[in-house]
């Protein structure tokens, strides 16, 4: 069996450039798969208060240029890179796909696009497929089984399922059902889970149900925060253990 | 009684399961969304709420079974209610179709209320909670929650808008004899209440007042807090009035055509409407609110918070703004601003339409009803009627079959005709 997916997540510019091209540096590239970037916005509303803060000082901090040689270190080392961009951000899509491309971005994921600008999406999808940019189909527990059939139709990338209303809070679930249901709806296709995952049980629980991996970024603040470098390194072995111990 | 009247209330046409509309939605439901910087109101949730309501708050899951120990208590509390064809009605107005009430006045507490009342209630006891608590305005969401809190042997504390508490002492007293301790809200029991009352000691209350109050207990006495309305978990469990329905008209051989309902926060009218949505993609199907609180109409459909205080989540609805100050109307569980996410994105997205009555068109359509079929109903049901009547009016010769959520009875808010 292919190797399960292991997606860290980062907001660019938390908690300030230098510390998280340390943490992104000393990241062994055998135990990721992918890699997601948030761009700070100014209204990361699916996001939870972790997460937000992420934003908020990032966008104080994020510059550009200080971030064009990391990109090309994961892009040189095959290490698929996503964006997490809010559609209230962008202004032109087909400009915006073609910055990320350049930069050696792979896709993206949209969280809002579905939401808040349903009649709009469809289109986006489209020139996001002419373009061959990834979009990255992003469902939560309260998408509805036509929207998930009918995007997944459309696209033809991995799909990011989210467990939580939004990032790094808890809301209890029947992860049982919740599996089955997205299996039903959309089968053969590559499903990663995220928000709200943190322990290994959480990973392996997953895994186990037949999630093609996990994306994680709420509980990743913590060590940025403490500028733990070597915990950080040592959790996502841990992680990546528990993926292979399922694969 | 006759045997088809007693079909139609047959312990049976009580439905098994729960049902929840997220999976049918045409598009997304926008989740809850958190209003303030380094706090999650959604987390917040997690420990106000009972853990199985929570649950069913963000599920996707389309049918939720009915636990056996609620199922015994909504027999116990007059389910199923009546539905009935209005056939004095239909002859009054002169309507060559069919005219169908569901009679949600005919459970305990008289209204549609106690449905999720005796779910959240049951679920708190199960957690072994303390008790529940809540805030109410008229009564009746209090009164329900009394009664649910009673039949699971739980305490109950509820806040009353000041204002209400004084104007409407019956309401206070059926809450009191089921055993709930009521206070006036803004009150001394919590902090945010002694801060009001120390700005202004003769502070009328708000709904928004009596929500943070009761928050506030929920967190400092172990009480779990209970959701009258708005919330996607509390239409669920008001389902049982549109499943119900549907069997009902089923055993009459019928199906409408037509459905009308009232809406103040939208878990009547959700709870009555959406069953029907996977059965039939024609069916029509009106939302009625008071002229005086035009929300659909005069109404944005953005993110807004549930309540004036800002303690629970912003919700994406169609909403006059959370302090949209509504007129002292007839009809006081329709003065809420907003109405459910899953109700706003359906007229948003034109599968359900909405409509508004006068004062003037309500009163009559309450005294033609209770003059043609005898039964008192309550103001905010009068909306459904007067919308029903209005549209016959304009279909006389469509021969339609059409069905009438009456939500309560009005035996309590006979003032309105003083």
């Amino acid at each position: 069996m292919p190797m399960k997916n292991l997606i860290p997540y980062f907001t660019l510019g938390y908690p300030n450039n230098e510390t998280l091209k340390r943490f992104l540096m000393a990241m062994p590239l055998d135990i990721i798969n992918y890699i997601e970037f948030g761009f700070p916005s100014n209204d990361p509303r699916y996001d939870g208060p972790t997460i937000r803060k992420t934003h908020r000082i990032g966008n104080e901090n994020y510059n550009e240029n200080f971030y064009f040689d990391i990109f090309k270190h994961f892009s040189d080392n095959n290490i698929k890179m996503y964006s997490l961009s809010y559609y209230s951000d962008i202004d032109d899509i087909e400009r915006f796909a073609a910055i990320l491309s350049n930069l050696g971005f792979s896709g993206s994921i949209i969280p809002d696009l579905l939401i808040d600008y349903y009649d709009e999406a469809f289109d986006v999808i489209e020139t996001l497929n002419d373009m061959h940019f990834e979009y990255i189909p992003f469902f939560t527990p309260s998408t509805p089984d036509n929207v998930i059939k009918k995007v997944s139709e459309k696209t033809f990338s991995w799909i990011y399922y989210g467990l939580q209303p939004s990032t790094g809070i808890d809301i209890p679930y029947d992860l049982d059902y919740t599996c089955s249901r997205i299996f039903s709806l959309v089968k053969s296709r590559e499903i990663n889970f995220g928000f709200g995952i943190k322990t290994i049980d959480d990973v392996s629980e997953l895994a186990r149900r037949g999630a093609s991996g996990v994306a994680i970024g709420s509980y990743l603040v913590n060590m940025l925060d403490k500028n733990d470098v070597n915990g950080f390194i040592d959790y996502l072995k841990m992680i990546r253990g528990a993926l292979d111990v399922e694969a | 009684m006759s045997e088809e009247f007693k079909s139609l209330l047959s312990n049976d046409i009580i439905p098994e399961n729960w049902y929840n509309v997220t999976p049918d939605l045409p598009e997304p439901l926008p989740p809850p969304r958190d209003t303030k910087t380094d706090f999650s109101s959604i987390n917040l949730l997690n420990k106000i709420l009972p853990k199985e309501v929570l649950k069913q708050e963000f599920t996707f899951k389309r049918y939720e079974k009915i636990p056996d120990e609620i199922m015994e208590k909504y027999l116990q509390i007059g389910r199923p209610t009546p539905l009935i064809r209005a056939k004095n009605l239909e002859k009054y107005l002169d309507y060559n179709g069919k005219i169908f009430f569901k009679y949600e006045g005919a459970t305990a507490t008289g209204s549609h209320k106690i449905n999720t009342a005796i779910a959240q209630a049951y679920y708190a006891m199960e957690e072994s909670a303390n008790g529940v608590t809540t805030e109410t305005g008229a009564g009746q969401w209090g009164s329900a929650t009394a009664l649910a809190a009673s039949l699971y042997n739980l305490k109950s504390q509820i806040f009353m808008v000041r204002i209400s508490y004084e104007q409407k002492p019956l309401r206070k007293v059926v809450m009191s004899l089921y055993n709930s301790n009521v206070v006036p809200s803004p009150s001394n029991l919590t902090e945010f209440g002694r801060k009001i009352l120390k700005e202004n000691p003769e502070h009328p209350g708000t709904l928004g007042i009596g929500i943070s109050e009761a928050v506030e207990y929920a967190l400092d006495h172990n009480y779990r807090y209970m959701v009258a309305s708005v919330m996607n978990s509390a239409l669920t469990h008001q389902s049982v009035i549109g499943q119900e329905s549907i069997r009902q008209m089923e055993l009459l051989g019928e199906f409408p055509d037509v459905l009308f309902g009232c809406v103040g926060g939208g878990s009547n009218f959700g709870g009555f409407a959406f069953p029907f949505l996977p059965k039939s993609d024609d069916i029509e199907i009106y939302a009625t609110t008071a002229h005086e609180v035009p929300k659909f109409s005069k109404g944005e459909y953005k993110y807004d918070l549930m309540d004036t205080a800002g303690v629970l989540p912003a919700v994406r609805m169609y909403s006059l703004g959370a302090d949209f100050v509504p007129p002292k109307i007839y009809a006081g569980g329709l003065r809420y601003h907003g109405a459910a996410p899953s109700l706003s994105l359906l007229i948003n997205h034109g599968r359900i339409k909405s409509d508004e009555v006068s004062e003037s068109e309500v009163k009559d359509a309450i005294k033609i009803f209770a003059n043609t079929q005898g039964f008192i109903i309550a103001p905010e049901s009068g909306h459904a009627v007067a919308s029903a009547i209005k549209y016959i009016k304009n279909h006389r010769n469509d021969k339609k079959t059409l069905l009438i959520n009456v939500s309560g009875h009005g035996l309590l808010d006979l003032s309105i005709f003083q």
